[in-house]
């Protein structure tokens, strides 16, 4: 654990060196912030309308009707809570999204730098090593994740209707948040950083890296065509779906790091 | 100490080390000498426990090194890779520190503080490595691979494209090494590097071609010669020495060059055979053939010496 600590501590030295690396990850959260409040407040006061009286919103009054957290609360309050809930997930997932370059450049990185030799010549193991790598971009994203969640609540307080930011400690959201994203980021950064030590090119990585994304994003894109409810059952599902599938890629990224190949055919 | 019992690595078809055998001990500074490509990093990478032997063995402290306790091996080595391999964006104190945490040091902080006054580069220690010249990154390196106080180094040129006074400094450590009675491993191009501070060579290529001390390889590969000036013309004094029982003479201008089996017995009878027949002797030295002439011919010739 010392030397996953050590080596986590490396990584964040060097982000604190080039913060620039998080500035995709920084605008994308703003953005994600920045666009529920331009569809639920924005657009409506703009137009002069009001969403409780959209027939297409209707599907949004009986999903509520699930989450007793939301018992009382007047149509249009109601309306709110729903738009504002339904872009959590993307609350949660952009940050890691952006911070896939982190990851996917991480090992391929020290390989070109040529620091991965000395590094190799520690007693540090691959298990040590990968959780680190994986550590160094994880914590990041998810405390971006959770500074955007804190200020994205603070906005609904201040500016939405009275008692909407009561969706954020409905437990689908804090489900959502505290177990989806964090679950997601894990596999999503693994995977990228599991690619990242068999390609030559951070792109590659990437871009594989980022398919573990695809499937929450329709997830997304399910919830707020109606299409998919995600309710507490399915959390739970998915999240055990997410456990399993971090185990897997941890034994899978052990097996596919192969120190020999790295030092002797990488040049 | 460490040993290497009939290594052989091959990648795929090709043949990196075969059937080499050596064993160094404490206080020694062991060079392998060889063109690119004969081998010398792999086997500083087999050493490392870095890669795995297709054959034979590491052998540390009589117990053979396997994939299950390389990691213990890499806790008491010392590998500086050919390239610095400092993170940049890191300060030098920050490299270290690392280091000095993945070596699992209960107290890195102090045994930071204590290599950055040992190695002279406390003043540049809040510096990004990349700002550093191409010595100093070396100089951290040497550093970092010594953290941890390892008994074995393992130095892959280490010297490679420094000034001659980076390079010196860096020799200095390296003869530091030795005298703190550790056992030294050193991969080279610079043959006076060797002549300076090797104990032993082992030349290489692919195959050990010779394996020795520098100047027992000289007179394995060249025998002892006598070399003699004098102030005229030498030709002319090749008859008395055949005459007297030294028949392996040249002469060039006014040296001459004369094979012996033994200096201690020769030196004189050469010396008193000129002398008597008039000849003025400036100098009489011992024929020193480089080491670059050693290498050239072992790695020419290609069989073991």
């Amino acid at each position: 654990m010392n030397r996953i600590a050590a080596l986590v501590s490396k990584e964040f030295a060097d982000l604190r060196h080039n913060p620039g690396v998080f500035l995709p990850a920084l605008l994308t959260a703003i953005i994600t912030i920045v666009l529920p409040f331009f569809v639920a407040l924005v657009v409506p006061a703009w137009t002069g309308e009001h969403l409780s009286n959209s027939g297409d919103l209707q599907v949004a009054m009986q999903m509520l009707r699930t989450q007793h957290v939301l018992d009382g609360l007047d149509p249009e309050a109601a309306v709110q809570a729903w738009i504002f809930q339904q872009f959590l997930p993307l609350l949660v997932l952009a940050p890691v999204a952006a911070s896939m370059s982190v990851a996917a450049y991480t090992v391929i990185g020290e390989k070109q730098a040529r620091t991965l030799e000395p590094l190799l010549a520690t007693p540090i193991t691959t298990f040590e090593l990968l959780s680190a790598k994986v550590m160094g971009a994880l914590v990041p994203a998810v405390g971006l994740t959770l500074a955007c969640f804190a200020i994205y609540g603070l906005g609904i307080l201040v500016l939405a209707h009275s008692g909407a930011a009561r969706i954020l400690v409905a437990p689908r959201s804090l489900g959502m948040v505290f177990v989806l994203g964090p679950l997601a980021a894990l596999a999503a950064l693994q995977l990228a950083v599991c690619v990242s030590s068999r390609v030559n090119d951070a792109r590659s990585a990437q871009q594989i890296g980022a398919l573990i994304i695809l499937p929450l994003a329709g997830l997304l894109v399910g919830q707020l065509t109606g299409t998919v409810a995600l309710t507490g059952g399915w959390i739970a599902v998915i999240a055990g779906a997410l456990v399993v599938l971090n185990a897997g890629l941890m034994l899978v990224g052990i097996a596919l790091f192969d120190r020999e190949s790295i030092l002797t055919r990488w040049k | 100490m460490l040993a290497a019992a009939h290594l052989t690595r091959r990648f795929g078809q090709r043949v990196a080390v075969e059937d080499v055998t050596f064993e160094i001990e404490r206080g020694e500074i062991f060079a392998l000498l060889g063109p690119n490509g004969a081998g010398k990093t792999t086997t500083l990478r087999l050493l490392a426990g870095l890669i795995e032997p297709s054959a034979g063995e590491v052998l540390l402290g009589g117990h053979r090194v396997a994939q299950g306790n390389a990691a213990r091996l890499r806790a008491r080595v010392g590998f500086l890779t050919e390239s610095p391999g400092l993170w940049d964006r890191l300060t030098v104190r920050e490299n270290l520190l690392t280091y000095a945490r993945l070596h699992g040091l209960p107290l890195p902080g102090p045994v930071v503080e204590r290599s950055l006054a040992t190695f002279n580069i406390g003043d540049r220690a809040d510096e990004p490595a990349a700002l550093l010249s191409k010595g100093l990154k070396q100089r951290v390196a040497l550093a970092r691979t010594l953290l941890h106080n390892p008994d074995i180094v393992l130095l892959d040129e280490p010297t490679s494209g420094l000034d001659p006074e980076s390079a010196h400094d860096v020799r200095d450590l390296i003869l530091g090494l030795r005298d703190d009675n550790r056992a030294v491993v050193l991969s080279t191009h610079n043959l006076d590097e060797v002549d300076r501070v090797a104990t032993r060579v082992a030349v290489l290529r692919q195959r050990l071609l010779a394996l020795d001390t520098p100047r027992s390889l000289r007179e394995r590969l060249f025998g002892h010669r006598l070399r003699v000036v004098l102030t005229g013309h030498a030709g002319a004094f090749i008859p008395v020495l055949r005459a007297g029982g030294h028949p392996d003479v040249v002469a060039d201008d006014n040296t001459l060059s004369i094979g012996t089996r033994d200096a201690m017995r020769d030196t004189p009878d050469v010396v008193r055979l000129l002398v008597e027949q008039g000849a003025a002797v400036v100098s009489v030295l011992p024929e020193e053939h480089s080491l670059e002439d050693v290498y050239l011919r072992l790695v020419r010739e290609g069989a073991p010496a």
